[in-house]
């Protein structure tokens, strides 16, 4: 499996989830190549015409000197061009799948008292944490992004902004020096202007004297960051303006973190020493109780059987509906699970059948708490020490399977399997129309989950629950309109957001956050799991898209933890499984809603390549709101039609182009 | 991959493992620092105490690798006068803190988690994201 790279070099990790090779495209070489011929260029006829006569009539110190500021300005741009940014590898596609449906846009933690927002980005697949930024030139992450800096082409980030403030530092003091023993030259030579070096070194003159303001500006722009300790991206942004910045640790402390800390890691193509720890072998997991599932997927952002389950069921008939035309990569089993030929059967059956779903899988952004399973690496990680992940998927593979499986790719159910009998029930659960029909312990949940599928016809075509996530919103959306017919169908997503918000849940209330206190609560998880199974029939009206829910934890996230009862209340009613339909308000209207939003948006090109090449100083921008807003939107789209909730219609508001705000502060006209 | 296969099979028939992530906590800056709330998906796995025992001195690790100390300063300096070069020559503060983690974890493991059927990763090998146990 793609997973290893050991190899792997700056901008690139490789892996299963890495992105197609990008095009070699020779513009992004001309600013850097200018800029090292300029730089040599002209500093080597300095040295060549104007330095012989300044040591000769001065000193031999001044060249000595200059060659010195020289070099030291060289080896920063050299540092500051080659050394990798603090890239983060991709996390692993098929680790994330599950959560992929799942998981809200954002994420927020509290840092020193300021609730900062993480993102998920959905190329690197992890939520991004706090400073880090994604660069659509590098198309990678990097971790305390400034800019991407075409005069160097690379990447600005932690591990090389040292050498960049060094080199513009050096760079104006080279500049200045150049320009003034220089000037020095040609004052001395009023008479000799036609000779070559006194023409030469006017030549040199001017090229600095030309360079010199533009760098003597972003010098003096960057030592007031360092001093603020902000990086160009936040400064650019305003993500601070007129607020607390967390990151600063004092005028002083800042200035010694940039110049004095110590290098930092990069974190691909490391070296993976291989562990050989011997684990207790059969650690046999005893089957899960009800609260330790629970716990699972809210506590710590524990991957576990119990996401797949619940994102499975839930989403699972949302996901028939996603009209996206992106495909998530189908999982390759065979390469993950060489050992277990059971797997592999299960796998290559389940590719075979593998649907289309998959803009889901791009778009939406997972709740996954591990947050950033950067990866590629993880994955030969995982083979060497025979990680979870692949052991849990086959199992959760052939549990699935018997429902329709399709394209969900066993991985994502893969690597929370928690027990043997939990994962078969997990299985039954989710798949729409069960091909082979439910098999394993749990029957009667397989049994019931089935059934459940069935009546949700539509969204059957779709496989697993896990996959849910692809397109978030998008295909949610689509999956929504027709669950707006299904309660059942709901009832599906509506677990697989409940399962993403009491993740979400648990993060946030770590974090002081208030507007998911009041969601699900552990306790509810539970009853989640088995209620659904055992009484499917029951139509929910309390019905929210999975999606949905994660759109309004979006939503409630931008507005800063809002607790909202409206939110709640249909999660809890999902909760009670099924049984008692919860003001089913946001159900269908949501449902119409985010079909609404999500149409318009699946049509809308992404946005944002923000960060294209800047030149130094200008702003590079991470995409403030890539991709992904799809579930974003909804989100929005669910603000606005939040008071509607109360109406168990699926009424939409008028026709139209809406003005949403969503929750970055953007806004998105949707036609309604 | 021989390894590969084999701990899939030995897990194959052991028991379906489950990852517990110990997830990053940002409340003091974007220092490593990993969160010492207990999981309760390790309740019964292990004794709280030692968890947390594990996770504090992974934190007070780190917080040494990233510490501005005079180490830090000098090899800064070095680097400068040599132009970079003793980068080729000599390991970072931080990367030599760093081994020091992956050998402490690597001790834990043989000594406390395995025999209770955990496995510690090192967070540097996911980009220092989370840290996670295989159950």
């Amino acid at each position: 499996m793609p997973g290893f790279s050991s190899g792997g070099v700056g901008g690139g990790v490789g892996g299963v989830a890495s992105a197609p090779p990008r095009p070699f495209r020779p513009s992004r070489y001309v600013p850097v190549s200018a800029a090292t011929t300029f730089l040599v260029g002209a500093t080597t006829l300095f040295f060549c015409f104007t330095c012989p006569w300044l040591s000769e009539h001065f000193s031999s110190v001044i060249p000595i000197y200059n060659a010195v500021i020289f070099l030291f300005t060289l080896a920063n741009f050299c540092m500051a061009t080659f050394m990798d940014p603090g890239i983060f590898p991709r996390a692993e596609e098929d680790e994330d799948k599950e959560d992929d449906f799942r998981a809200p846009l954002y994420k927020t933690v509290e840092i020193k008292g300021i609730q900062v927002r993480m993102k998920w980005c959905s190329t690197c697949r992890f939520y991004r944490p706090p400073r880090c930024s994604h660069c659509s030139v590098c198309d990678n992450c990097v971790e305390d992004f400034d800019h991407h800096c075409p005069w160097v082409n690379n990447c600005i980030g932690r591990r090389n902004y040292r050498y960049f403030f060094l080199f513009l530092l050096s760079l104006t003091t080279h500049i200045m020096n150049v320009f003034g023993f220089g000037l020095v030259y040609v004052l001395h030579h009023q008479q000799e202007l036609d000779t070559p070096g006194a023409a030469v070194t006017m030549g040199v003159m001017c090229v600095a004297g030309l360079f010199f303001v533009p760098v003597a500006g972003l010098t003096g722009f960057h030592i007031v960051l360092v001093a603020r300790g902000r990086t160009t991206n936040e400064q650019v942004t305003g993500k601070f303006r007129g607020g607390v910045n967390p990151f600063t640790n004092g005028c002083l402390r800042n200035i010694t973190h940039v110049l004095c800390s110590s290098q930092a890691p990069r974190y691909i193509g490391r070296w993976r020493g291989r562990q050989m720890v011997e684990v207790q072998p059969p650690f046999l997991r005893p089957a899960l109780t009800e609260a330790q599932l629970e716990a699972k997927v809210l506590d710590n952002g524990i991957q576990n059987d119990r996401h797949s389950t619940r994102s499975k069921s839930s989403l699972d008939q949302m996901e028939s509906q996603s009209a996206d035309a992106e495909a998530p990569p189908p999982p390759k089993p065979e390469l993950r699970y060489p050992g277990l030929p059971r797997a592999d059967t299960e796998e290559s059956s389940l590719l075979t059948e593998a649907p289309p779903t998959p803009s889901m899988y791009k778009y939406r952004p997972t709740f996954n708490s591990p947050g950033r399973n950067h990866t590629a690496l993880t994955h030969p990680n995982k083979m060497i020490r025979g990680e979870s992940l692949d052991s849990p998927s086959p199992s959760i593979l052939q549990s699935s399977r018997q429902p329709s499986y399709r394209s969900e790719p066993s991985s994502l159910d893969g690597t929370t399997v928690v027990g043997g009998g939990v994962g078969v029930r997990r299985g039954g659960g989710e798949r729409g129309e069960g091909p082979g029909g439910p098999g394993g312990t749990a029957g009667g949940v397989l049994g019931g989950m089935s059934g459940y599928s069935l009546t949700g016809r539509s969204y059957t075509s779709y496989p697993s629950s896990l996959v849910l996530s692809t397109g978030g919103s998008h295909s949610s959306s689509l999956r929504s309109a027709h669950t707006a017919h299904n309660p059942l169908a709901t009832l599906h997503s509506e677990g697989t957001t409940d399962t993403s918000y009491k993740s979400l849940a648990n993060q946030t209330p770590r974090n002081g956050s208030l507007s998911y206190d009041s969601l699900l609560t552990p306790s509810e998880s539970p009853e989640f799991e088995s209620t659904e199974v055992v009484s499917p029939s029951t139509p929910l009206q309390g019905y929210t898209s999975p999606f949905l829910s994660a759109q309004i934890a979006q939503q409630r996230e931008g507005q800063l933890l809002q607790g909202s009862a409206t939110f709640s209340s249909p999660h809890k009613a999902y909760l009670r499984a099924v049984s008692p339909p919860l003001p089913s308000s946001a159900g269908p209207l949501e449902t119409h809603h985010l079909l609404q939003h999500n149409q318009d948006f699946s049509s809308r090109p992404p946005r944002n390549p923000s960060s294209s090449s800047s030149s130094p100083g200008a702003r590079l921008l991470e995409p403030p709101v890539s991709p992904p807003p799809r579930g974003l939107s909804l989100g929005k789209s669910l603000s606005t039609s939040r008071p509607v909730l109360a109406n168990h219609t699926t009424s939409k508001p008028g026709g139209g182009v809406k003005k949403v705000t969503g929750v970055g502060g953007t806004t998105y006209e949707i036609s309604v | 991959m021989a390894e590969t296969h084999s701990l899939q099979d030995m897990r194959q028939q052991a028991a379906i493992t489950a990852k517990v992530f110990i997830q990053r906590d940002y409340s003091s800056g974007t220092m490593c620092q990993f969160q010492t709330k207990f999981p309760s998906e390790l309740e019964n796995r292990i004794d709280k105490q030692q968890f947390e025992e594990t996770v504090r001195a992974l934190n007070n690790m780190y917080a040494e690798a990233e510490k501005l100390g005079s180490q830090s300063y000098i090899e800064g300096c070095l680097a400068c006068l040599t132009a970079y070069t003793v980068f080729l020559c000599m390991e970072t503060h931080y990367e030599k803190v760093l081994k020091k983690i992956a050998k402490y974890i690597q001790e834990q493991n043989d000594k406390i988690y395995a025999p209770r059927g955990l496995l510690l990763t090192d967070p540097i090998e996911r980009g220092l994201g989370t840290l996670y146990s295989d159950c």
